[in-house]
């Protein structure tokens, strides 16, 4: 169970580490497409785009990453003051009761969402746009699947904390 | 009862939420639980939730949204590399030399760069670990020093170029168009975050001089609370270099917010630019290594996935609670309310406020503002003065004791020796300010409305 955990965790640590970089991407890209509309005069919508693939990529990817760092925002009026074995009831109870059924619903609403994009290849609405928005949906799945692996990780760290303390 | 049944959702909500798990995952999984529930007793119809698939896509698509990461790219990159720590510092040997300078210093620069993490508690510790020890050596007195500290550093979440702004923009922005929709007309105007951005800078602005004249004004009544500075403690830096290092980031906000301001870059782009400004400030800093940016890419993913995941987990929750007929309900409560706008409007407000000392800026931003802001516009009110009550009507309750935010952050990061009523009897004055402010902006609306519709005829 603990080897399940860390093969978990590892996978969310790969993912986010990877994905942070392409917020510079998307710094230099934005600015690039400034500098070529207001100084040249061009606009690329593929190249405008992309910086709107980068972003989707690093905010629904990267959940999961910014879970197991514990980075999503808690109301920790009292939170903070727990035991260490009552956090990890808490975030034990919280990720069996909400965040694996929202990622399991996600999954299911998502299916003929996703699978309808595919079958016709949906492209951008703009002429000469990226020809991929079946992929850019594809995120929604992708995400909640990044998700509940880390899940699991989640499951395995909270038991092993709330056993440590009897 | 089954009409009721809204009103317990947003209970229970409140319930789980103080309970502590990450508000994003807390507000789906609870309206999942209240949508399944429902839908085997057959009170919800769970066509309501098939349209999640195609919201989250809309946010995926929402061009303006990107300038979060960036904007908070650029926050995270001035202060990972010091070049906000710095800032302080010159500034502070600049003006410290003059009684309350220290904390006039501490205002400018927590209102120029505390803007873009978005969040209220992480701005307050960060503003607290860069400048409270400093005042407190420097024989300020600790409700002066705190009371500076916590209200400057709500501040920034209010003034131009804040990512608290991009997201209540882009809310206003389409509960405009829906209020307007509602109303029968059917080529609505618009309202954009770059005006939203503009609105709040008069007010935002205001708000500064204030702090400033108030702390000038204790200073010289009360000089012991905020003495000039032992010269033996400032850097021994250059007049220049000193000049320097104030010059370049105030340039670089001043440029992100001009491009805005003057119609020549969209928020987004400006955010863009921004960001690189700050990466080649973080460079000429000579902090800029391969740590220091994955360091602050990691941060910004954090912030940014963070603030996505509530709005999606938002997204859940206002479908869910539109499909238990919660829009209706709210509806006929402010039908039924004497009074009319104004009446609406204040009720808005104290229900906000007390919001406030447990929800952040975020969460009310995605659950509270999409519920009441298309009844209030479709009433008449303006979106950018709407926006601006808000974010002022806001910061104002993250600094009210007992259960304002800034002040729980800032005693977490205070030493013992700073008393917590001190904190508290520090922050009044500032509280009576940002009254008076919203008190202006209710019977003044033009100070927020003036400066946008001028830019923008």
């Amino acid at each position: 169970m603990n080897s399940l955990a860390t093969l978990c965790n590892a996978i969310s640590t790969a993912t986010g580490r990877a994905l942070a970089w392409l917020v510079y991407a998307m710094m230099l890209i934005s600015c690039l497409v400034v500098v070529l509309r207001y100084g040249f005069g061009i606009s690329i919508i593929a190249m405008q785009e992309s910086v709107t693939y980068l972003h989707a990529c690093v905010f629904m990817l990267g959940a999961a990453y910014t879970l197991q760092q514990g980075e999503h925002v808690r109301v920790d009026i009292l939170y903070r003051n727990f035991s260490t074995r009552r956090k990890a009831l808490v975030d034990l109870t919280g990720t069996v009761l909400f965040l694996v059924p929202l990622c399991l619903y996600l999954l299911y609403a998502s299916q003929d969402y996703v699978s309808n994009a595919w079958t016709v290849r949906e492209t951008s609405v703009e002429k000469d746009g990226i020809p991929a928005v079946f992929l850019l949906k594809s995120l929604i799945p992708m995400m909640s699947i990044l998700l509940l692996i880390q899940a699991i990780a989640e499951v395995v760290k909270n038991l092993l904390a709330m056993r440590n303390r009897g | 009862m089954v009409e009721l049944i809204p009103i317990l959702m947003f209970v229970v909500i409140c319930l789980v939420l103080i309970i502590g798990y990450p508000v994003a995952f807390s507000l789906a999984g609870t309206a999942l639980l209240f949508a399944a529930v429902g839908a085997v007793s057959g009170v919800f119809d769970a066509a309501f939730l098939a349209a999640l698939p195609n919201r989250i896509f809309g946010t995926i698509n929402n061009v303006t949204l990107i300038a979060v990461p960036l904007f908070v790219l650029m926050g995270i990159m001035l202060e990972r590399s010091k070049v906000a720590e710095a800032l302080l510092q010159n500034m502070a040997a600049v003006f410290g030399q003059m009684r309350g300078g220290l904390g006039v210093s501490v205002i400018v620069v927590g209102a120029l760069l505390a803007a873009s993490t978005g969040i209220v508690g992480a701005t307050v510790v960060t503003m607290g670990l860069l400048s409270l020890p400093t005042m407190l050596r420097q024989g300020y007195s600790p409700a002066l020093a705190t009371g500076t500290i916590s209200a400057t550093g709500t501040l920034g979440q209010i003034i131009p170029p804040s990512i608290a702004l991009v997201l209540l923009g882009d809310i206003l922005s389409s509960s405009y168009q829906q209020a307007q929709l509602d109303m029968g007309i059917f080529s609505p105007k618009t309202v954009s975050v770059g005006d939203l951005f503009v609105g709040a800078l008069i007010p935002g602005l205001l708000l500064v001089l204030a702090y400033i004249s108030y702390l000038l004004v204790h200073a010289w009544l009360r000089p012991e609370d905020a003495p000039a500075i032992d010269k033996s403690l400032l850097p021994d830096t250059s007049t220049a270099e000193k000049l320097r290092s104030i010059a370049a980031p105030i340039f670089l906000i001043g440029l992100v917010l001009g491009s805005i301001l003057f119609g020549v870059a969209t928020p987004t782009e400006a955010a863009g630019v921004g960001a690189l400004g700050a990466t080649v400030l973080a460079w000429m800093h000579g902090a800029l290594n391969r740590s220091v940016m994955a360091d602050v890419a990691r941060s910004t993913l954090n912030v940014t996935c963070m603030v996505f995941m509530i709005l999606i987990g938002a997204a859940v929750f206002s479908l869910v609670f539109r499909g238990f007929g919660g829009e209706e309900l709210i509806q006929g409560f402010f039908d039924a309310m004497p009074g009319g706008v104004m009446g609406a409007t204040v009720v808005v407000m104290l229900a906000i406020f007390l919001l406030g000392f447990i929800l952040d800026f975020i969460e009310i931003t995605f659950v509270v503002v999409p519920i009441v802001a298309p009844i209030l516009l479709a009433m008449g009110l303006d979106p950018v003065w709407l926006g601006v009550m808000i974010a002022i009507n806001l910061q104002t309750s993250f600094l009210t004791p007992p259960f304002g935010f800034a002040l729980f952050y800032l005693r977490g990061v205070a030493p013992d020796s700073v008393e917590t009523s001190a904190m508290y009897r520090g922050v009044i004055p500032f509280i009576i300010i940002q009254v008076l402010m919203l008190v202006a902006l209710a019977f003044w609306p033009q100070l927020a409305t003036w400066l946008p519709q001028t830019i923008y005829q």
